[in-house]
């Protein structure tokens, strides 16, 4: 059963002019996967990244998340469905500067209901996997840029969902931050996280096994690479 | 699916980081609150410390001093007591001491050629009367055994003042109905019983003898057992006049003082008005910066959709953390206006009494203000569309 599947998927702006950001869209997710969506800039890559976390409604056609139809769901069960089974990073980081990253991180479970101890210990635990496992009382304001983007990764999987959905998660770091980022996240990967990352980097989006290239909100091509994901590591 | 849900305690913590990362901001904006609740929580409390004063004065006059009446009959004529009342009451084991008043139909002056109305009367009392009316005299002495039948007068404070006599002194006299009386005495106010001011009393036995006056007494003064007040006054109408007790009337001086007490409304009414502007614009206030952290929050607000909170969970997180601002300004408020209150009513001299329940409701109106103005904001919030939230501003 995949991760993800969308059909026929539009996404249309009433906007003057109107606007097609996603215009009959088809894409499948299978569990484990990691792939890369990369395109020029309003391709519809973030609409599409939005419509599959169920942030966005899609004008027309279906999404199923982790098996389940999206589209007759009420916003209750959509932010369940957030809670437990899609991850988000985005770009600018979204931290609250005036508390640690512990607490950071225990926010990913918190509308899950999950109790406080259990939340900070889980935090803990998905801080180290990032590799901040030495850092656990800093605040976000004491982090680089890079380490701020692992927290953010960190809040991300605390819930070990389904999908991790990462928006332009380098756009704001230097290349060499920006790759040790991808690193981060194939190595996510391989421990069983499904990942999708939009970027604007071509170089580093061919270094995923899987890379979906967008053009004027349709899918214009779809490459699985013929290397093992095991042998696919990011240097 | 199962919907998201936020443990209970978790929804106060998200309500409150807000704050918690603003609190300069969470400051200034409370003081609007703050100074609305102080000047209430002062008004009433300055108001109920002046009350507790007051109150504490009369306690300490006697609330147990009771006053029986004769009145008038049904054809309005009027019906005095029976000569026999003071005896009867006195009967009452309740009852320690008693004095009978006459009110005599005459006229008070300086001297017989004198003819101004002074609006004084004149009042024959009977043994037991200075101890039960507490009397003192502020110059000279009391009438006492003897004197009751001499001619002789003891001003009531007023009195004295209107007649012109300052103070005690050989050979100053009064008229009354043409007969010289010896002023022997000026009393001291009389607080329970301020009619008493504008009398002129002379002993019962002077005015049986020189004067002709029926024994029947107007009123009757009584003390009564503190504690006894109450099981004591339903007796006394009948005890005084068996023929018609409906004819009589009983009350309590104490009473009318105390009910005087509260009567002072207006200014009060006027300084709790000013002081619920001040609330409603500081409820302004707040929901005005609740609007503004909303437009500033529109990533935080994105992200806590992505981490799967419902519309009601941003919409609580909102109204919460404007409730706990104006809270926050309530509890300000009602410290500053309990301090306000102890420092006047001990420049005073007052006792304080700062109203418990008033700071309760001072708070939690304040609370409730906020509620009402996060509403807005919040459901704003609560609307933003997710997918716009969670987009980089340009
Ligand atoms: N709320 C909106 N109203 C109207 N048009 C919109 C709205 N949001 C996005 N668009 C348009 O939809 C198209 C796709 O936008 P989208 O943000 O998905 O592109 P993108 O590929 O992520 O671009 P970038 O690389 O710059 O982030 C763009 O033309 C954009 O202008
Ligand atoms: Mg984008």
């Amino acid at each position: 059963m995949s991760v993800l599947r969308l059909e026929r998927v539009c996404r249309y702006y009433e906007s003057t002019p109107p606007v097609k950001a996603l215009h009959e869209v088809d894409l499948e997710i299978e569990a484990g996967e990691m792939l890369a969506i990369v395109g020029p800039s309003g391709s519809g890559k973030s609409t599409l990244l939005n419509v599959m976390g169920t942030l966005d409604r899609p004008t027309s056609g279906r999404v199923w998340v982790d098996g389940e139809e999206t589209s007759d769901m009420s916003d209750g069960a959509l932010s369940g469905l957030r809670s437990s089974q899609l991850g988000f990073v985005f770009q600018g980081f979204h931290l609250m500067e005036t508390v640690g990253i512990v607490d950071n991180v225990a926010t990913g479970l918190l509308y899950q209901a999950v109790p406080k101890r259990q939340r900070r210990d889980r935090a803990a635990a998905a801080l180290t996997k990032v590799g901040l496992g030495d850092r656990l009382d800093a605040r976000p304001t004491q982090l680089s840029g890079g380490q701020r983007q692992r927290v953010a990764i960190a809040r991300a999987i605390v819930a070990d969902p389904a999908l991790v959905l990462a928006d332009e998660p380098t756009g704001n770091l230097d290349s060499s931050t920006s790759r040790d980022i991808m690193e981060l996240f194939a190595n996510l990967n391989q421990a069983g996280a499904t990942i999708v990352v939009i970027t604007h980097d071509n170089e580093l989006a061919d270094q995923l096994p899987r890379t979906v290239a967008m053009s004027d909100g349709q899918i214009v091509a779809d490459r699985v690479k013929a290397i093992s994901q095991a042998a696919g590591g990011v240097s | 699916m199962s919907q998201s849900s936020v443990r209970p305690l978790d929804l106060i913590g998200i309500g409150t980081i807000g704050l918690r990362s603003r609190p300069g901001r969470t400051a200034l904006t409370a003081i609007g609150i703050a100074i609305g609740i102080a000047s209430m929580v002062a008004v009433l409390g300055i108001s109920s410390s002046s009350k507790a004063n007051l109150i504490a004065e009369i306690d300490s006059l006697g609330t147990n001093l009771l006053q029986v009446q004769g009145g008038q009959s049904v054809l309005g004529e009027s019906s005095p007591l029976p000569v026999s009342s003071q005896a009867m009451v006195d009967r009452i084991p309740t009852v320690t001491d008693s004095a009978s008043v006459i009110q005599i139909a005459t006229k008070v002056q300086r001297n017989r050629f004198e003819d101004e109305p002074n609006g004084l009367s004149v009042l024959a009392v009977g043994r037991g009367a200075n101890k039960t009316l507490e009397l003192e005299a502020a110059s000279g002495k009391l009438i006492e055994g003897e004197t009751a039948s001499l001619p002789v007068a003891v001003l009531g404070s007023v009195a004295a003042e209107r007649l012109g006599i300052s103070r005690v002194a050989d050979g100053v006299t009064v008229s009354i109905a043409g007969h010289n009386f010896a002023v022997v005495g000026i009393l001291k106010p009389l607080t329970l019983n301020p009619d008493l001011d504008r009398s002129v009393m002379i002993g019962d036995w002077a005015a049986f003898d020189l004067l002709g006056v029926d024994a029947n007494p107007s009123t009757i003064y009584l003390r009564v057992r503190p504690e006894r007040i109450e099981a004591t006054r339903p007796l006394l109408a009948r005890t005084a006049n068996p023929k018609a007790p409906n004819e009589v009337s009983v009350s309590r001086p104490s009473d009318a003082l105390e009910a005087r007490a509260k009567v002072d409304k207006g200014l009060q009414q006027l300084l709790l008005g000013l002081g619920g502007v001040a609330l409603v614009v500081g409820g302004v206030g707040v929901a005005n910066v609740m609007v503004i952290s909303v437009l500033e929050r529109r990533g935080e607000i994105g992200l806590r959709r992505a981490l799967g909170a419902k519309r009601g969970h941003i919409r609580s997180q909102f109204v919460i953390e404007a409730a706990t601002l104006a809270g926050i300004g309530g509890l300000i408020g009602a410290v500053l206006g309990s301090a306000v209150t102890w420092a006047y009513a001990t420049r005073q001299g007052w006792l304080v009494d700062i109203p418990v329940t008033g700071l309760a409701y001072g708070v939690g109106g304040a609370l409730l203000i906020g509620a009402i103005a996060g509403l807005y904001p919040a459901s704003k919030a609560a609307r933003l569309d997710p997918a716009e939230a969670v987009r980089p501003h340009a």
